[in-house]
């Protein structure tokens, strides 16, 4: 493979995203696996928005139902465990990753359960929940073929809805060959994709109990949605004695008739398919039909703080359909996995930091152009852009008063401009004298290109326009006195 | 105290004091000006239905009433396979002679989930059908079968009468006159596009969706 170091995906141990991302930077290959991907579900999703005339109007509607959900999410995630009880459902609450995987684990083990069959959730990649289970020595089996991709060449996932974007043919063919024996496979995706059917098969029918994660919560009724293409979501449901859900507690809608808006804008958004394949619905136990035994564990870690803020709580709307990743000219240059959080690009962006309590992730949000394109294909139409500014002037408040950070440059450089900003003889005399200070930089096409020391972090990746020779004031002076 | 509901009461207590845990009530601010009903008739809901669904790689065939039961035969012949699983709500004279049928659910006995795994194909009807993404719902009476009936085998036929098909996805929702505990939206064949983005189909679910629509009288013919 071609990276010789994993990527860190905990925000609590990932180094910042300028650092991360440069290594990225560097491997031509990952940046043609992410480019082409991207490309794809891009020109996919356009043909298919082109064609839905109320698109906007789905948007509306969608960002709507969400907000109307988040607004009395306490009263619907009550409704919801009442009703999912009474059909036969186990509900558990949990305030963090670490109470979340206790109960997981502990369902486990009163299960006797010493293997699991997993439907691809990011809950639990975000609750780190796969080594904690291996580690209590319960064999976990990802079923998604993206995920398969990644467990068995121990890789990190890179985006939310294609895990494994950034892996191409030959490395997945690589991969099989060598975890599944399999000499002769091809790098043919059919042949690929057989490869994992055959490896799972005996998996889905033998192993007697699954986790999942929710893509809605049906307050009115209890009941659970989960939306995949390849069949093994309907497998994890269906066969095992025992079902667990991860679900973090923002994925209620009210109403089951909500997903008459929500599965438009979905599938449309994630994958640029009109509906996905298969999109599974159930309600706590059916006798006769599928798992016997159901969970539903209620995962909080660090959503109801997000629900406080005003401005952040569209946050929480994120129907995780990754359209914004595959649009930001940020992610595309950089992959996922220099955002150092399992939720990379810029929802990662926003949502990372925030769920870390602003703890960590503190460089995401200014890893951005602000250029705008992931709010216009927000299916819920989360207002990205102006999130990114609230959390970047969160993050300059919090370092501000470090002692730390009294000497760096940027925080002396804004103090030196506030004080000359504040003074019209302080601002006219830097002016003056930046323009004799510049002078030698500054080439005949009136462009500097390129600056010494500090400076360079500018003019390395752009040209800054020259000083004029006279100033604004300087000319306003001119032709006051010229017209007398 | 145990974690779990101290966890609850923490969770509860941040989101807001003083919820009433009452029924949904229908949204006063959402507006619903996006579009509900289609425009399209029988026919022509049928036609895109139809296109939709062979954009998927569905296989699709018309018939007339009194001629379902040859087309499933022939369709059942034409497929070169040989045992077949059907739920026991299926009409009768849908289990075509001359291959071996297994009904799951007949005088109360269920197949176990080998028997199925054993199965080449299998036969059921469906809830609706929405011509606007090519969707077929199953709400798993007893006509359509448990999930795992029309999971496990590789090959699905599935009955629809063309008054079962609906333009938009709001008009099912319009149909569901009683909230249905367990749904399946399937939107052709079982795919992925997890390596390099190529579509490819068939994975873990059935890999051929077959299905027959039957054309009630006073339909116009389209062949």
């Amino acid at each position: 493979m071609s990276h010789a170091q994993q990527p860190i995906l905990d925000p609590a141990l990932a180094p910042p995203f300028p650092q991360a991302a440069l290594p990225m930077l560097r491997d031509t290959q990952l940046r043609k696996n992410v480019a082409h991907a991207t490309d794809v579900i891009q020109a996919k999703r356009a043909r298919l928005i082109a064609e839905k005339s109320d698109w906007q109007q789905l948007r509306s509607a969608a960002a709507l139902i969400r907000d109307e959900a988040l607004e009395n999410l306490g009263g619907y995630l009550e409704q919801f465990e009442t009703r999912c009880k009474a059909r036969g459902g186990v509900v558990h609450w949990a305030a963090d990753a670490a109470e979340a995987r206790v109960i997981v684990l502990g369902i486990l083990q009163e299960e006797n359960a010493s293997e699991v069959i997993k439907i691809k959730t990011m809950t639990s990649a975000e609750i780190q929940l796969n080594p904690h289970l291996q580690a209590a020595g319960v064999k976990v089996f990802e079923t998604d073929l993206a995920e398969i991709i990644l467990q068995l060449g121990e890789l990190e996932p890179s985006h939310i809805v294609v895990p494994a974007l950034h892996v191409n043919r030959s490395q997945v063919r690589e991969i099989f060959a060598r975890t599944m024996g399999l000499d002769n496979l091809s790098d043919d995706p059919q042949a690929l994709t057989a490869a994992a059917r055959n490896y799972l098969r005996r998996k889905f029918l033998e192993v007697p109990t699954a986790i999942s994660g929710a893509n809605f919560l049906i307050a009115e009724t209890g009941a659970v949605a989960v939306v995949e293409s390849e069949g093994n979501g309907r497998m994890c449901l269906t066969l095992p004695r025992t079902l667990i859900t991860l679900a973090g507690i923002e994925k209620v809608l009210p109403r089951y008739g909500d997903l008459e808006v929500m599965l438009q804008v979905l599938a449309r958004s994630a994958t640029g398919e009109r509906m996905n394949p298969y999109t599974s619905l159930w309600t706590g136990v059916t006798p006769g039909d599928g798992p016997q035994r159901f969970h539903v564990v209620l995962l909080d870690n660090g959503r109801s703080a997000i629900r406080t803020r005003e401005r952040e709580r569209q946050t929480l709307r994120c129907i995780r359909c990754g359209a914004c990743m595959n649009a930001c000219p940020v992610y595309r240059q950089t992959g996922g996995h220099a955002c150092g959080s399992v939720y990379p690009g810029p929802i990662g962006a926003i949502l990372t930091p925030q769920l870390t309590g602003m703890k960590h992730a503190q460089t995401l949000p200014f890893a951005s152009s602000l250029c705008g394109v992931c709010y216009e294909v927000c299916p819920v139409k989360i207002n990205i852009p102006e999130i990114l500014i609230d959390l970047r002037a969160q993050v300059t408040d919090q370092e501000r008063g470090k002692a730390a950070r009294f000497f760096d440059p940027m925080y002396l450089g804004m103090r030196v401009a506030n004080l000359l900003f504040s003074r019209a003889w302080l601002f006219h005399a830097a002016q003056w004298k930046a323009r004799i200070g510049l002078k030698i930089f500054t080439s005949k096409d009136g462009w500097i290109h390129s600056l010494p020391s500090i400076g360079a972090k500018w003019t390395q990746t752009r040209d800054l326009r020259g000083l004029p020779k006279q100033t604004f004031h300087a000319w306003w002076k001119q032709r006051k006195q010229a017209s007398r | 105290m145990s974690p779990t509901l101290a966890a609850r009461a923490k969770i509860l207590k941040c989101l807001g004091a003083g919820h009433e845990a009452g029924g949904a009530t229908p949204s006063q601010s959402c507006p619903r000006d996006y579009i509900r009903r289609g425009s399209l008739d029988a026919d022509g809901r049928l036609a895109k239905l139809i296109e939709r669904l062979r954009e998927y790689d569905a296989e699709v065939a018309e018939c007339a009433p009194d001629g379902l039961a040859s087309e499933i035969a022939t369709l059942l012949a034409r497929s070169g396979r040989n045992s077949f699983v059907a739920p026991a709500g299926v009409p009768r004279q849908w289990l075509a002679p001359g291959v071996n049928w297994k009904i799951d659910g007949e005088s109360g006995g269920e197949l176990a989930t080998e028997e199925i795994e054993r199965c080449d194909g299998v036969l059921t009807a469906c809830f609706c059908a929405i011509a606007d993404s090519g969707t077929i719902v199953l709400h798993h009476s007893a006509a359509e079968g448990r999930r795992v009936l029309s999971l496990l085998p590789d090959w699905h036929l599935c009955i629809l009468r063309a008054s079962q098909i609906v333009e938009t996805l709001p008009e099912y929702f319009d149909r569901c006159t009683e909230i249905p505990a367990l749904v399946t939206w399937i939107s052709g064949p079982s795919a992925t596009a997890d390596i390099e983005m190529t579509r490819i189909k068939g994975v873990h679910g059935p890999r051929f969706l077959n299905v027959i629509v039957v054309k009630e009288q006073g339909m116009g013919s389209r062949e």
